[in-house]
């Protein structure tokens, strides 16, 4: 056989794919759509480790070098101080920068640093400042806006973010000091269970997309197969056939891989308008590993020409027409189950394998072993399908026909639903993962956000200026109340003893009674009354005695620290220690969770039991409740924050709180299945109405002789119905299994059985969508236009 | 089925001045035509000429642009498509040239489908469908599938679908152009027999002469337009 013969069939093959008419370039341009979405959706997914890497990559480059220690300011030094606050649902991360010298570095991104009071802005920081929803962040940040930070300071294109030049930080306030940017940050390892997820996840959502590439270059074989035979007629031997049909299937791959390159293209280009798995990349992060790449685009034809001669197997093309093996070979069951359990062999000896504490797994055993499994569950299908219809008797004449249907040609609605098969066994799989896992990543974190929804925090002068503080929260739009208290410390008086390195210490909040009462029980409480709380070493906090060592009813405390470590402040010499005799009628009581969650422990005392003013380095402490009735109350209580000390903190209260890559992961999965899924459905779409236009005539004749619309339209839900139950079946068998397998890995227990029941709805609504999507169709197929032959 | 007494000089079928067109193409312009019952009538004309489309006018599958057709005092054209699906199903059984058989139900199915679209149970519908099929001489088919069988048989097996409902009209559409020239008069043989036995009146469409010979009467159809000279209006 020549490489020109094989070159001419081809090509003939190619041509067919194109000409023909309307159906036939039709046919082309569904193999091609098809094909194209399964490419462009693996090479989004094959440059997916590029995005993550760039991510990390550009947040290296743009944080403050702090590899070297710098004691004392240079020309080229500076203070930072790194601010997140939240706006609304979106997230604004800005640095803050005060130069020591006069040649500090340019930050990445920016063409120069900002003067004092200004800023440089990110292009979606500043397009969202100049709009109206921007009104209340402009007043957070309020420097003027003077520069724009490029891509080189960002890591995505939507990414809100801002570098301002400051004047106010100092030693006591910043995160350090710095020389220069552009660090490698050492990034968190992912958790081995999130890991063992993502894996599973790619596998599952990538096969599908597979099986559907494999389906599509399938569309329209009925057609080519009369068309081979009319080729048959003019003397194409069987090999020549073949090799035409293979050239057929080609040509419409090729153009699929043209599509699919153009889709990806596209989709890049909105890399940057979508946030997946927390990436919002640039386009030009956006770029496949060249190795998987590769393979992706060369496996497409090879499959297409593969999948099609497969495909010819059980058909013999003679002159005068295509003749289906009448009895076809029986599907064989051991070579499936030999699949199924080479896969279980790889996944069951790595059962209690992986740790919760270990970032490290076994990913090609994993990769391997869900894979096979799962190609072993999809090929169990056709099996399945012709072992089951064969068993099942006539009923209601739609009902009848459906079964005849299968039991003459199960193949293609095995086919046609075998990736459902693939995506739902893996959804259920990792289903019983997230929630075996939900746990272990999800948790309480003991807030009470009934009390407060709001922490703010920030350093004061005085005690006169944290009460001014507190009331200006108070007072902030949307406030409903605030638990406000000035926190400072008090000291046991005298020198150090025994191996003491510090003189003991512990908190002194000052309070009313009502913010007090939040912090710890007290059976009552006026102005003038002083507490002891102690929380018995509850959250690893210290024993009592530690507390009532430092502060104790009728002790005298003094009010600063007596043995400053030798780097901090000194006092004025011969500034006196203040000094306050704790009442001797003070209680003690036990402490209570306050807002956050936590157990405090220390003195409590009410304004006229102490003078403030005494006090060192005080804080105010504000918990804030907010009114839900105000809209952006959260926002404006962050501008007051932002507007009493730009340095202060702002901490959301919330009930659960969720590993933040878990939800990711999460998130990723879900967009993922829903791609796959709609794929899915897709596919099994063309195949039954392409279906229904190969039996055009036959449905036209059933018309003809007084069949009811309602009675073939039941026959294609019977027919899309009892496959796609089956796959579903075996889904859920395959799919529980597959998941206590994975669960068993890292010595997990199943938490609910249960856990297909989303699934299998996803499945029925599946059956549903495709058969009133096609019904517009049968019913146009039904006219009598079937009927005429000129 | 339907076996009411009929004045042999009213048509049981009839239709006049039938206009039907596809897009711009004209299939029929002012066609008429009748049917007696029991009489076997042979539509005959040159390809394109509207045969089929006269065809299918009168046996309510396809609605005409213009014209009437009166069914046994009825007016076929006025009736809903549920209607005319219904008379389909109980009076009238067709065979057609190809592509008529459910290629994944066995012979006996494909016969029994017209009764158990009527409601009747599977039983005795089969019961029925193997009576037919060892009158038309394929009982020996019955448990296959048309993919298994000749040419020949499968539209012996068609015919014995039309006559399974004791229909009053049978429309046949080319019924052996598929078919060599034995099998094709073993066809109409049978069909003809079986439709005089019965009582049934029979619509066949063909351009063969040898075919249209077993009918009581001929009309020919050209350029879409009718003269039945023994019934014109």
């Amino acid at each position: 056989m020549s490489l020109a013969t094989w070159t001419r069939d081809l090509a003939l093959g190619a041509r067919f794919a194109v000409t023909g008419g309307r159906p036939g370039l039709l046919r082309t341009l569904l193999t091609a759509t098809g094909v194209g979405f399964g490419v462009a959706l693996l090479l989004l997914a094959v440059s997916l480790p590029n995005m993550l890497f760039q991510r990390e990559v550009r947040e290296a480059v743009r944080a403050v070098d702090g590899s070297e220690q710098i004691d004392s300011p240079r020309a080229d030094s500076f203070l930072h101080l790194g601010r997140t606050t939240t706006y609304r649902d979106d997230v604004v991360t800005g640095l803050l920068v005060t130069p020591e010298g006069d040649a500090p570095p340019v930050p990445p991104g920016t063409a120069e640093l900002p003067a004092a009071g200004e800023m440089a802005v990110s292009p979606a920081l500043s397009e969202l400042l100049d709009s109206p929803e921007g009104a209340l962040l402009k007043e957070r940040i309020p420097y003027k806006v003077t520069g724009t930070i490029g891509p080189a300071g960002l890591i995505g294109p939507s990414e809100l973010r801002y570098v301002a030049r400051v004047d106010f930080l100092t030693t006591e306030n910043f995160d350090g000091r710095g020389t220069r940017y552009g660090w490698s940050v050492p990034e968190e390892p992912m958790n081995a269970f999130l890991v063992l997820l993502v894996i599973v996840a790619c596998v599952v959502l990538l096969l599908p997309v597979l099986v559907f590439i494999a389906t599509a270059v399938r569309f329209g074989g009925e057609q080519r197969d009369r068309r081979l035979a009319a080729l048959r007629l003019v003397g194409a031997d069987i090999a020549m056939t073949r090799r035409i049909a293979a050239g057929e299937s080609l040509a419409g791959a090729l153009f699929g891989l043209l599509v699919g390159l153009g889709l990806f293209a596209v989709a890049r280009q909105f890399a940057g308008a979508f946030t997946i798995w927390d990436v919002n990349a640039f386009p030009s992060d956006v770029v496949p590993l060249p190795a998987l790449a590769v393979i992706v685009l060369a496996s497409v034809p090879v499959a297409s020409v593969v999948v099609t001669l497969f495909a010819l197997r059980g058909v013999a093309i003679e002159p005068l027409g295509v003749v289906r093996v009448s009895t076809p070979r029986r599907r064989r069951l051991w070579w499936r189950l030999l699949l199924l359990a080479a896969g279980a062999a790889l996944l069951v000896p790595l059962m209690g394998e992986v740790q919760v504490t270990e970032t490290r797994i076994d990913s090609t055993g994993v990769v391997a072993g869900t894979t096979l499994a799962l190609i072993g569950l999809t090929t169990l299908l056709p099996w399945l399908v012709e072992a089951f219809v064969k068993r099942l008797h006539s009923g209601p004449v739609a009902w009848q026909l459906a079964v005849r249907r299968l039991q003459l040609s199960s193949g293609t609605a095995a086919r046609a639903v075998s990736g459902i098969v693939v995506a739902a066994t893996g959804a259920i799989a990792l289903q019983m993962l997230f929630q075996a896992m939900e746990r272990d990543f999800t948790e309480l974190t003991g807030q009470d956000t009934s009390r407060a929804q709001i922490a703010v925090g920030a350093d004061a002068r005085n005690a006169d200026e944290a009460r001014g503080m507190i009331d200006r929260i108070a007072r902030t739009e949307g406030v409903a109340g605030v638990i406000g208290v000035i926190e400072s410390r008090v000291w046991r008086p005298g020198p150090l003893k025994g191996s003491e390195e510090w003189a003991p210490t512990t908190s002194l909040r000052i309070g009313d009674c009502a913010s007090l009462g939040q912090f710890a029980t007290l059976p009552s409480c006026k102005d003038g009354d002083v507490f002891v709380f102690l929380a018995h070493g509850a959250q690893g906090n210290p024993d009592d005695a530690q507390v009532t060592g430092a502060a104790r009813p009728g002790a005298t405390v003094v009010l600063r620290d007596p043995h400053p470590h030798p780097s901090a402040p000194k006092p004025p010499k011969g500034t006196p220690l203040p000094q306050w005799r704790i009442p001797a009628t003070a209680r003690i009581v036990d402490s209570r969770p306050d807002p956050t969650g936590m157990y405090q422990y220390g003195v409590l005392a009410t304004p006229s039991a102490i003078d403030a003013g005494l006090v060192d380095e005080p804080d105010a402490q504000a918990l804030v409740r907010l009114d839900p009735a105000v809209p952006d109350a959260a926002d404006h209580v962050r501008n007051t924050a932002a507007g009493i000390d730009p340095t202060s903190w702002v901490r959301d209260l919330k009930d659960i709180q969720r590993d933040a890559a878990f939800s990711s992961v999460r998130t990723g999965i879900l967009v993922g299945s829903t791609l796959t899924m709609l794929l899915v459905a897709a596919s099994l779409l063309v195949s039954t109405l392409e279906q229904l236009k190969d039996r055009k005539r036959l449905l036209s004749s059933l018309v003809a002789f007084g069949t009811r619309r309602s009675t073939l339209s039941w026959s294609v839900l019977w027919q899309t119905a009892v496959p796609i139950v089956l796959g579903l079946v075996l889904a859920v068998a395959g799919g529980l299994g597959l998941g206590v397998v994975l669960l068993k890995m890292g010595g997990q227990q199943v938490q609910d059985w249960w856990a297909f029941l989303p699934v299998v709805g996803i499945g029925l609504a599946l059956i549903a969508a495709v058969t009133l999507l096609s019904m517009p169709v049968l019913w146009r197929l039904m006219r009598a236009d079937g009927l005429r032959t000129e | 089925m339907n076996t009411a007494p009929q004045d042999p000089r009213v048509p049981l079928l009839r239709a006049i001045g039938l206009d039907k067109a596809y897009g711009s193409t004209p299939a029929l312009a002012g066609a008429d035509f009748s049917l007696r019952a029991g009489e076997v009538v042979a539509v005959m004309g040159p390809s394109g000429s509207g045969k089929s489309t006269l065809l299918h006018c009168l046996a309510g599958i396809v609605r005409p642009d213009a014209g009437t057709i009166t069914y046994d005092g009825r007016e076929l054209t006025a009736l809903s498509d549920t209607a005319r699906s219904a008379l389909r199903r109980t009076d009238f059984g067709f065979v057609f040239q190809f592509g008529q058989l459910v290629p994944e139900l066995t012979c006996v199915e494909n016969v029994a489908l017209p009764l158990r679209l009527n409601g009747e149970k599977r039983k005795s519908a089969e019961a029925r469908a193997v009576e037919w099929l060892a009158r038309l001489e394929v009982d020996d088919t019955a448990a296959k599938r048309p993919g298994e069988i000749s040419g020949g048989q499968g539209q012996r097996v068609a015919v014995a679908r039309a006559l399974v409902t004791s229909p009053r009209v049978i429309f046949a559409d080319e019924p052996t152009g598929a078919l060599d020239s034995l099998n094709g008069e073993r066809v109409m043989r049978l069909l003809t027999d079986a439709s005089r036995d019965t009582g049934a009146a029979v619509v066949l469409v063909t351009h063969e002469a040898r075919v249209a010979a077993y009918s009581d009467r001929e009309i020919v159809v050209r350029d879409g337009s009718v003269r039945d000279a023994e019934w014109a209006v």
